[in-house]
């Protein structure tokens, strides 16, 4: 509690470093919004739920996109909300195309932007041929790295134009860094002619772009490791590179690791048991078609663990409806 | 002594004693104009009136040996006749020349008195040598080779012209037989009437078994009463109707295919008798009514007569037909109207949606603005259906109901209710008949937002309730989420999703989607195929779990906002209907009650139109403003108390220390410190 860090910053800057204002307003509005549901609900229950549902990652559910934006925990919550529901798309094997990932994001975020699932559709195909299809696993590495790091990614972009356009952003900024002597090579057209820009110096702006950004951004010695490896590459290269790379992805911690992207045995357990209540269904899943192809028009299925809640949702169903109804003999 | 009519006669040309008549072969030079047959004829009769047998004979032989030269000679001549005068005076009006292998009119001598001539069955190619019988009333060419008709120009008072079965190609050369009554040309190759105007005592004709392929030019004929036309190729009839007298008129065997063709038929006061077997006409299912309808004067067709239950029930289809043609017409004609409609529908749609571009609008270039402009321009036009009260008296066997304005349609045809352009979504707040309602199983949906048919969809669901296919087409649906508007209403059978016009159909998951959103319909078929166990079975497989997630992982008090935000909507919608009646509410009340009974887990799977979305979005605006304030205000406080806490932190040591000197200090003179006290106590009171 008394550690100096603590201690250095401002307590609003602390705060809002850790994010607690945002949910703090948005469990307040929340609350209004909701005031005539929750106050039979009891207040207390309400925040208690509303920051466990933060620790689980599930508040983000079907909120506005300015919301799940908001903080990193939000970003990864949201990543991981989306691999979990649509886990199963991607292991069926389809391949999709980018609109049609956008749909599923929709799913869980009506007013989900096209321009970033635009922009991750970009990365997979390396900017080109948009209306390609593309594999789940694909598809949800790219869009982690873009939605996570999506300030971060618009920096570099900057950052790699200007590299390739010959001017070297570290000149400027940094005046007394050693990389002063690395200036960029004359001629725009040599550098057009070479793909990309030169690892190390990119790097070396990404450093400090790093240092200095306020906003998430990769782990720099793991930004190291890609650049590493390679002389040159190109924006898209960089950024396939960051998607595929598994550290990055531990370092998130929002997604599992691609080898174990389909493996989820406590949701796979729940969607067996789905299954088994299709009505009809004699077998397990491995039902065959059956002589009549349609089942039965039996009543809608039980075993929700929400029983108490319908009854009171009734209970708010009958007595709301009998005010609807006087509403309307009076009018 | 037999008449030679009654008798065959025997070949040679030579005489023939049997029946009486000689024929001598005289040599002439054949005559190649009618001048030449009349010095001919000049020559011959100079003999005094009769001849008698022995005359004959004796001029016969003698001339025989004197002319015989016939054979050596290239001209062809005529045989002269001469009869016997017993003949002459027993038959002295008639003669036959039936079958004599004739192929020339021989010369007749000394017949002026003639009435009667028969030529059949011979070989004649010419009518020649009879124009001095000036009395003849019969003649008779029938079966000859008579090319064309010649010859008759003296012969003012012939009656009766019989010229079938010949070669003749046009009738001609009639106009001084102005007494004929009888004129009978059949089995020639006559292709056009004509040159018989001037017959106004004729009172048959017969043309059949020729080349004609019409009729007319029938004026003038204002005795015929009877015309034969069977076998032609007649194709059509006129100027039958000028003929006052015609009661028979044969023509069967033609080509008559229309009653439109022969309708002249109608005008004719006088026709009794009529035939039309052998005509493609005959052959048709309205032939009899129609010409018994419109030729009530007929007493015969086609050789039987007609009946008085025939004339009724002719009448009785006639009018059936007419009213159905009428109906047709009427039908054609709205059928027009509406593809008109449709037409303009389609293209202020493709206005909206930015297909074409529309140089009079303002071209915002943003689609909400524009979007609203257009349908503005859509209102202003024409704000009320051209026919009113047609809905409930759509209920005859048609059943068609019409509704129209430029920029919208609707139409019940039986059990479809089609609604072109998103005027027509209006219709669902008017009365409508339970019967037709009842009748309505499919609706479908043509130029018109999804998202303004979700907003009526509660409306559909009430004057609807038997509608359980729903179509689409260019409806703009392009996300998945738009389906989940469906699940509100009681049922779908069937759902299809025209590609035209909704991106939707082109997501490979789209119908999964469906069937897992809308499971609870049990839904048979989408887009026409139907759905099988395992659609379902991959449908729950590849969404279930997001099912589970939105359900089960939802805090509470989140599933209780979706929830209630849902039946608050629809709620909402239900009191914006006017004319609800009482029953309906509990009908809501069921809907709601269900609506949170049947699978739960999809029920917060909901659809919020854009503008709602974004409505709601800005009345959150505020609360958030204010949210975000109160927030401040607290974090003001708390920082300030631990400024205060940390402040105290850091000064307490010192303050602690300054305590406790002060106590020290006040402590140290025992003495003084113990009257301090005490007055301290002593000053308390």
């Amino acid at each position: 509690m008394l550690s100096p860090e603590r201690l250095a910053l401002p307590d609003y800057e602390y705060l809002a470093q850790r994010h607690v204002l945002t949910y703090m307003e948005d469990a307040v509005c929340q609350l209004l919004e909701n005031k005539e549901d929750i106050s039979q609900y009891g207040i207390a229950r309400f925040f208690t739920e509303y920051f466990n549902s933060v620790c689980q990652g599930t508040h983000i559910l079907f909120r506005e996109f300015s919301f799940i934006q908001a903080t990193p925990h939000n970003r990864a919550s949201f990543l991981r909300a989306f691999w979990r529901c649509f886990r199963t798309v991607g292991k069926n094997g389809d391949l999709l195309t980018m609109r049609e990932y956008h749909c599923l994001l929709q799913l869980l975020c009506p007013d989900f932007p096209l321009e970033l699932t635009q922009k991750a559709a970009r990365i997979v195909l390396m900017d080109d041929a948009m209306d390609c299809l593309m594999s789940f696993s694909d598809f949800l590495f790219a869009f982690q790295i873009q939605f996570y790091y999506s300030e971060f990614l618009e920096s570099v972009a900057a950052i790699y134009q200007d590299l390739l356009s010959g001017k070297n952003p570290n000149t400027v900024i940094v005046p007394t860094s050693s990389s002063g002597q690395h200036r960029q090579r004359p001629t725009l057209g040599e550098a057009s002619m070479l793909e990309g820009v030169e690892a190390s110096l990119f790097y070396q702006c990404l450093e400090n772009l790093c240092d200095r950004h306020k906003y998430s951004c990769p782990p720099p010695a793991l930004v190291k490791e890609v650049l590493s490896n390679v002389q040159r590459l190109t924006f898209y290269g960089f950024l396939v590179a960051l998607s595929k790379h598994h550290g990055i992805n531990q370092a998130l911690g929002a997604l599992p690791d691609k080898g174990d992207l389909m493996h989820d045995p406590a949701l796979d357990e729940e969607l067996e048991r789905l299954l088994a209540q299709i009505p009809g269904l004699v077998n397990s899943v491995t039902a065959g078609p059956e002589a009549s192809c349609l089942p039965a028009r039996t009543p809608p299925r039980v075993g929700s663990p929400w029983r108490p809640l319908h009854h009171a949702r009734k209970v708010d169903a009958e007595s709301d409806g009998s005010t609807e109804e006087t509403d309307e003999s009076e009018t | 002594m037999i008449p030679g009519k009654y008798r065959s006669v025997s070949g040679r040309a030579a005489s023939n004693v049997n029946c009486g008549l000689h024929l001598v072969i005289q040599t002439s030079s054949l005559p190649e104009k009618n001048k030449v047959e009349f010095k001919l004829n000049k020559e011959t009769p100079s003999f005094p009136g009769r001849l008698l047998q022995h005359d004959l004979e004796r001029n016969y032989s003698s001339r025989q040996g004197d002319h015989i030269n016939l054979v050596s000679s290239s001209m062809p001549s005529f045989p002269i006749l001469q009869r016997s005068s017993e003949e002459k005076i027993l038959y002295s009006d008639r003669l036959t020349l039936e079958r004599q292998k004739l192929t020339v009119c021989p010369i007749i001598d000394g017949e002026e008195h003639l009435r009667l001539l028969n030529f059949q069955h011979n070989f004649i190619t010419r009518i020649q040598n009879i124009s001095n019988l000036q009395r003849l009333i019969f003649l008779d060419l029938y079966d000859n080779q008579i090319e064309e008709i010649s010859g008759l120009s003296t012969l003012r008072s012939l009656r009766v012209l019989l010229l079938g079965k010949n070669r003749i190609k046009k009738i001609s050369n009639l106009e001084n037989l102005k007494s004929l009554d009888v004129l009978d040309l059949h089995g020639n190759q006559i292709t056009k009437i004509e040159n018989v105007n001037h017959l106004c005592d004729l009172r048959v004709l017969n043309l059949a078994r020729n080349l004609l392929s019409h009729v007319d030019n029938l004026n003038g004929l204002d005795s015929l009463t009877e015309l034969n036309l069977r076998h032609n190729q007649i194709t059509f009839v006129r100027d039958v109707d000028n003929l006052p007298c015609l009661q028979r008129l044969f023509l069967s065997f033609n080509n008559i295919s229309t009653f439109e063709s022969v309708c002249c038929l109608a005008d004719s006061t006088s026709l009794s008798d009529i035939t039309f077997d052998g005509n493609p006409i005959a052959q048709e299912s309205w032939y009899k009514h129609t010409i018994l309808q419109n030729m009530m004067q007929l007493r015969q067709l086609d050789m039987k007569r007609i009946t008085e239950e025939e004339r009724r029930m002719a009448s009785v289809v006639a009018k059936k037909e007419e009213e159905k043609k009428r109906e047709s017409h009427k039908q054609s004609l709205l059928k027009e109207k509406k593809r008109l409609i449709i037409n303009n529908v389609a293209r202020k749609w493709d206005l909206q949606q930015h297909r074409i571009t529309n140089i009079a609008t303002n071209q915002d270039g943003k689609d909400s603005d524009s979007q609203d402009h257009c349908q503005n321009d859509g209102s202003t036009i024409s704000a009320f259906p051209e026919e009113t009260g047609s809905l409930d008296s759509g209920l005859t066997s048609a059943l068609q109901g019409l509704s129209v304005t430029d920029t919208h349609l609707v139409e019940v045809d039986g059990d479809t209710l089609s609604l072109y352009g998103s005027g027509a979504l209006e219709c669902l707040d008017r009365n409508w008949s339970v019967q037709t309602a009842g009748m309505v199983t499919t609706v479908s949906f043509t130029f018109i937002e999804f998202d303004e048919i979700v907003q009526v969809l509660p409306k559909l669901k009430i004057k609807f309730p038997n509608s359980l296919h729903l179509k689409f087409k260019e409806t703009n649906l392009v996300m998945l989420q738009q389906f989940n508007a469906l699940a509100e209403l009681r049922r779908v059978d069937q759902l299809t999703v025209d590609p035209q016009g909704n991106p939707v159909v082109n997501f490979t998951l789209w119908k999964y989607y469906v069937l897992f959103r809308l499971s609870h319909f049990n839904m048979q078929k989408i887009n026409g195929t139907e759905v099988t166990q395992n659609d379902m079975i991959m449908a729950e497989r590849l969404f279930g779990i997001l099912a589970h997630v939105a359900s089960s992982e939802l805090p509470q008090y989140h599933l209780i906002s979706i929830l209630g935000d849902a039946r608050k909507k629809q709620f909402r919608y239900l009191l914006e209907t006017k004319g609800k009646k009482p029953g309906i509410v509990n009908e809501e009340n069921n809907d709601s009650k269900r609506l949170v009974g049947e699978s739960t887990n999809r029920a917060t799977l909901n659809y919020t139109t854009r503008d709602f979305y974004n409505e709601k979005l800005e009345e959150i605006k505020e609360k958030k403003k204010f949210c975000k304030m109160y927030i401040e205000d607290l974090v003001k406080e708390a920082t300030e108390i631990n400024m205060k806490n940390e402040a105290l932190q850091k000064l307490w040591p010192q303050m602690f220390i300054e305590l406790v000197r002060d106590a020290v200090m006040e402590i140290r003179n025992k003495n003084s410190y113990m009257k301090l006290c005490l007055q301290q106590i002593t000053d308390q009171k």
